[in-house]
């Protein structure tokens, strides 16, 4: 579970959060949305103790971030926008490295990305390394990263941005996955649909504070409105920035 | 603990190995200085111990066939090629042989610009001659009128050389002692910059960061990746010195250039501390850099302090300070010990010793550069 507490942060001039408070629970997918420049990554980045806010607390089951950061990270998986792959190591070198990092032991490390390999179907190209891969390819290799140590939380920031049909299908079956198995899911998102149809509740954020929280039926009922792209521009005023 | 630094460092190296430009960057220097300085030095030494014939105009020779012959025995000869022929005129006065027998003063004008840096041994040697040649008359004059020609040299002069043939090769084997420990920088420079702002440039930082890995321990396996390289470079410029150096023609100049067992293991041992350093240093900078050019401009500007400190001592005019410091300091130790002197060791000692505390510092400038959340987003 990862909670976010009247979460505050200044970048320069900019106020990106403004007491942003909302929780992402286990067992489902919790989706972020909102229009560029909202402060979702922002928020990703902060429950990473990447940045630190300045008023206001994170949590991950119950760690507070900024108090035992590594500790807090130890229950978090991370797929990055972007991905950050390691361009002359092979896919199997760079998710075990992950794993590792994470805190498995090597050996450990070794059985959880021989699974996770099979898991993505990544056999094929576990072993050439990274250059050159497609973007269906670079996902699914940042993927099996975020998800190789079963981390009980996981979170992706806009983790559809260029990807095929093939490959958002991919992805949102792990995800679907993932939700079963009791994971605690929060990703940021600006597309409609791909919210819609994954997130179990959604947050949507404008100028740094979450304007409001619920299932899309919820935001829909709430606004009036049929549909949760016609819901979300009536929560935030506007829809400058939507993809539809 | 000690696991999670294992798999930073492990992949630190195999990232590094895997890139071709980083360790080219190693391998053309350790390989390709040692053997450029040996074919320059061999050249050197040819020229110096083998005086070419110097061709110049020799006008109105006739007057003073005597000197004309005394130069040619020296190698100066009135030339007729025009591509070998010096622009250098000696112009004998016409009544050189009438002032020779009134015992006046002879005139020859020489005629050359002095500002010509090709021209400068020539210049130097004519002159030369022509001053023994006049001392030479002077002793046949004095003997003539039956004087000792002993009379005109109230002080004569001894030198004994204390030098042995290892320590007159010492300021070459300064030059080649900084050269080694500047391949330490070479060799990890590309290194740093990818492992630093190239792991920034490919968004791969932050991931890093997310993960539960401590700050310090993922600098300190930066760090020891780069010194590593920074030390193959070494030991790769040493062997192949050692194979290179003994084909120059040494015994020419009258002495010896020996790596020897010694020399390799005190090398080896100056150099760690100066690997740290230069992997500390690089690194530090390429994290401020936003990019890799960024990086690469940066590094440039930095190199500059320890290729001028390791200059410095190989220089006659360094001053004793210079012994004590970092880099300076190891490189003067190994000068000392190239040219068979004993080695300071209290002063290896503080110059390593620094070197390594200014590294720590700059590890510890690193962690915070890296908690900095302006440094690692570039905000």
């Amino acid at each position: 579970m990862i909670s976010v507490s009247n979460l505050s942060k200044k970048l320069g001039e900019v106020q990106a959060l403004d007491s942003l408070t909302f929780d992402a629970y286990d067992g489902q997918i919790t989706g972020l949305l909102g229009p560029n420049g909202a402060g979702k990554t922002t928020c990703l980045r902060t429950i990473f103790g990447l940045l630190k806010p300045d008023q206001g607390t994170t949590s991950i089951n119950e760690i507070d971030v900024t108090k035992q950061p590594l500790a807090a990270k130890q229950e978090l998986g991370l797929f990055p926008d972007p991905f950050g792959i390691y361009e002359r190591l092979t896919p199997r070198e760079y998710i075990c490295y992950f794993a590792e990092l994470s805190g498995l032991e090597r050996s450990a490390a070794i059985t959880a990305t021989d699974k996770v390999i099979i898991d993505l179907q990544l056999a094929d190209i576990a072993d050439r390394r990274c250059k050159g891969f497609s973007q269906g390819q670079r996902m699914k290799t940042a993927l099996a990263q975020a998800i190789v140590h079963q981390p009980k939380n996981i979170i992706l920031d806009e983790p559809t941005r260029g990807l095929d049909v093939m490959s958002t299908r991919v992805l949102r079956d792990m995800l679907g996955k993932l939700k079963s198995e009791g994971h605690c899911i929060l990703f940021s998102s600006h597309v409609m649909q791909e919210v819609a149809s994954l997130c179990d509740r959604v947050v949507v954020m404008a100028d740094g504070k979450a304007v409001a929280i619920g299932s899309p039926q919820e935001l829909c009922d709430q606004t009036n409105q049929t549909s949760l792209e016609e819901a979300f521009i009536s929560l935030i005023g506007t829809d400058e920035g939507i993809a539809a | 603990m000690n696991s999670r630094f294992t798999s930073l460092l492990r992949k630190e190296l195999l990232d590094a190995v895997r890139d071709k430009r980083s360790v080219m960057a190693g391998l053309y220097y350790a390989f390709f200085t040692p053997v450029l300085l040996a074919v320059v030095l061999t050249a050197v030494i040819n020229k110096a111990t083998n005086p070419e014939d110097i061709e110049i105009t020799i006008t109105n020779g006739i007057e003073a066939s005597n000197l004309v012959n005394y130069l040619s025995d020296r190698g100066i000869s009135q030339g007729d090629d025009p591509d070998k022929l010096k622009n250098i005129e000696l112009v004998i006065s016409t009544d050189f042989s009438e002032q020779l027998n009134r015992a006046e003063p002879a005139e020859v004008t020489l005629i050359a610009d002095q500002s010509e840096d090709s021209l400068r041994t020539a210049i130097a040697r004519i002159k030369r001659a022509l001053r023994s040649y006049s001392s030479e008359m002077v002793s046949l004059r004095l003997i003539s009128r039956g004087i000792n020609p002993n009379i005109i040299n109230p002080v004569k002069v001894h030198i004994q050389d204390q030098a042995t043939a290892v320590s007159k090769g010492g300021q070459i084997m300064g030059v080649m002692t900084m050269l080694m420990i500047l391949s330490v920088f070479v060799a990890g420079m590309n290194l740093a910059i990818d492992t630093s702002a190239g792991e920034r440039e490919r968004n791969s930082l932050a991931l890093l960061l997310s993960h539960p890995v401590s700050v310090l321990q993922l600098v300190m396996s930066k760090t020891v990746a780069v010194s590593i390289f920074g030390m193959l470079g070494l030991i790769l410029t040493i062997i192949v010195s050692k194979f290179v150096y003994p084909f120059v023609p040494w015994q020419e100049l009258g002495f010896s250039v020996d790596i020897s067992g010694s020399f390799i293991l005190g090398a080896l041992l100056a150099g760690f501390s100066v690997a740290i350093f230069a992997a500390s240093m690089q690194l530090f900078v390429s994290f401020m850099a936003k990019s890799f050019k960024e990086a690469q401009t940066y590094i440039s500007f930095v190199m500059f302090v320890p290729i001028a400190m390791s200059y410095a001592a190989t220089l006659d005019f360094a001053v004793e300070e210079l012994r004590w410091a970092p880099v300076s300091g190891q490189l003067q130790a190994l000068i000392d010990l190239a040219k068979g002197k004993e080695i300071p060791l209290l002063q290896l000692a503080v110059s390593c010793l620094s070197t390594l505390i200014i590294s720590l510092a700059l590890i510890f400038g690193m962690e915070r550069l890296l908690k900095s959340e302006k440094i690692v987003f570039g905000l």
